[in-house]
């Protein structure tokens, strides 16, 4: 019986396509195809992470886009890959999808393999080679995406936000972090709010709540792509010491009441003439 | 020339030898109880139950090499089928029958390999309980299906003296109530390897009475379990139906088996 070092290894001796993605060689490729042909992806949109003084918050809204179609409007974008990391991810689902279940899976299989749960820095790298492996399908227009990773440090007692450029860079962020995009437009506001109020990681787990949904919210209202939550909530998980947790409907729904109610508030009269 | 006769004379060299070595294992204990499986041994050193995947566990006795080939057989086919497809379809039914065994089987036949010095034993949590499975499988590729309750021991009389031991037990089991009656079925599996073994290097056939010893079974019993406890160690692995979890799998704590032990002896 034949033993693979790791999972990438045992997917790249069954020819499995997350690890061989299917490229056009240069010299075969015609320019740019035209308009309305080829395979369009759908897309994630805005997801955020901030710190708080237990831990981290991740929010997502809720929509899928192709194009200019809404594809999905209860898409998960938040999603646990072991017991105290969340990966949120943005831009093409498919193989952000594909990417979860082969971290996931990574994960418990070097754990039940060598007998020790992956380290931190190891989760990591294994997260930048995905990324990297996806470079030559993104540069032809499709497979693209960009993770953030969240977890909670379990030896440093502290939450810690990862995210990455669509090469595999890796960044760490001391209190913020967004992707999708809806990030470009509030990406000042993370700094607004840290500068003006207080730094996130000395937040309670109400107030960085409260303040992550206002993101998504001004976010919802910048880009095209990020959903509202006027129809469907959007969804929170926290990490903390004791693991992951889903933010409660209930809770969600009486933040974004408030958060609505004081945009009505503040909004100016309309004046046409 | 080689003819049939000397192929029947060449495995039945093979399986003597199997046999040989695999004759003083330690005994591993599967039960089903109230909240999901358990897998109970003692260890001298080396750790003998494993996690295979979400719902699968492992324990195995033989050569620690074989032992060791055979997990990280399983567990790499489990996480590649359960990424290939999915979580859902990982059985052991699938992982014995479709990969391991075919795999024995081969090297116990083929004249020219290292046949596998091992006898293991996997335990399958289920959606409910009637699904829970345990297999059983051999170093030549024979296995075999059990339910509520499956031993494997160094030889076929130790299993057969577990088996009496757990024959009148009724379900639902408490966990601790399960825990028990392992305990006893595994002292009752190794003191008869140890007689098997006492008894060939002895060279004799049958068992001669020893008095003493057949006088109270259960301070015998005692007396022979604590005097292990001295060098050896309790292990078990359960699969916890209610597990909050993705997996079900965990190994009973030191002190979880010094509350059971003292409770025991």
């Amino acid at each position: 019986m034949e033993l693979a070092r790791d999972l990438w290894s045992l997917l790249q001796q069954s020819g499995h396509p997350l690890t061989r993605p299917a490229v056009t060689p240069l010299t075969q490729q015609t320019a740019t195809p035209p308009a309305g042909t080829g395979v369009v992806d759908t897309h994630g949109t805005t997801v955020i992470a901030v710190k708080f003084d237990r831990g981290v918050i991740n929010v997502g809204d809720r929509r899928a886009t192709a194009n200019f179609a809404v594809m999905y409007d209860r898409a998960e974008k938040v999603l646990p890959i072991d017991d105290y990391t969340l990966l949120a991810i943005s831009g093409s689902f498919a193989r952000a999808m594909e990417v979860v279940r082969y971290l996931r899976t990574a994960f418990k299989l070097f754990e039940r393999t060598y007998l020790q749960p992956m380290s931190l820095e190891g989760k990591l790298a294994e997260l930048a080679r995905v990324v990297r492996a996806g470079v030559p399908e993104a540069l032809q227009g499709i497979g693209g995406f960009i993770p953030l990773l969240t977890t909670y440090d379990l030896e440093g007692q502290e939450g810690r936000i990862f995210f990455y450029d669509g090469m595999g860079a890796r960044f760490e962020s001391t209190e913020f972090g967004a992707a999708g995009s809806g990030s470009l437009q509030i990406r000042g506001v993370f700094d607004y709010i840290v500068k003006t109020k207080k730094p996130f990681h000395q937040m309670t787990r109400e107030e960085a709540l409260r303040e992550a949904l206002l993101l998504l919210d001004i976010a919802a209202d910048l880009d095209a792509a990020t959903g509202g939550w006027q129809k469907v909530l959007p969804l929170a998980k926290t990490i903390t010491a004791d693991g992951i947790e889903d933010v409660s409907e209930e809770e969600l729904r009486t933040l974004v009441a408030e958060i609505d109610r004081t945009t009505r508030e503040n909004a100016s009269p309309h004046r046409n003439s | 020339m080689y003819t049939p006769f000397d192929f029947n004379e060449a495995i039945g060299h093979k399986k003597e030898y199997i046999e040989d070595n695999l004759r003083e294992g330690s005994p591993v204990v599967g039960m089903a109880y109230d909240g999901g499986l358990l897998l109970l041994t003692m260890r001298r050193t080396q750790r003998k139950i494993y996690e295979i995947y979400d719902r699968q566990m492992f324990s195995a006795i033989g050569k620690q090499a074989d032992i060791e080939n055979v997990r990280l057989s399983s567990i790499q086919y489990a996480h590649q089928e359960g990424f290939e497809r999915s979580p859902d379809d990982v059985s052991v039914q699938r992982l014995v029958g479709f990969y391991l065994s075919p795999a024995l089987k081969k090297a116990f036949g083929d004249q020219w390999a290292a046949p596998f010095i091992i006898r293991c034993l996997f335990a399958e949590s289920g959606r409910t309980p009637e699904q829970d499975v345990f297999l059983t499988l051999n170093y030549d590729g024979e296995f075999r299906q059990h339910r509520r309750v499956a031993v494997i021991a160094g030889t076929q009389r130790a299993e057969d003296r577990m088996l009496e031991r757990l024959s009148d037990n009724r379900p639902p089991l408490s966990r601790d109530e399960a825990l028990r009656q392992a305990v006893w079925a595994w002292t009752a599996g190794a003191r008869e390897s140890l007689k098997a073994t006492s008894r060939i290097s002895r060279d004799i056939e049958e068992e001669e009475p020893i008095p003493l010893y057949e006088i109270d079974e259960a301070e015998a019993d005692r007396v022979f379990l604590r005097d292990e406890l001295k060098t050896a160690q309790l292990e078990v692995g359960l699969l916890e139906r209610r597990a909050n979890r993705e997996s079900r799998f965990r190994l009973m704590r030191e002190d979880e088996l010094q509350d059971l032990l003292s409770t025991i002896i």
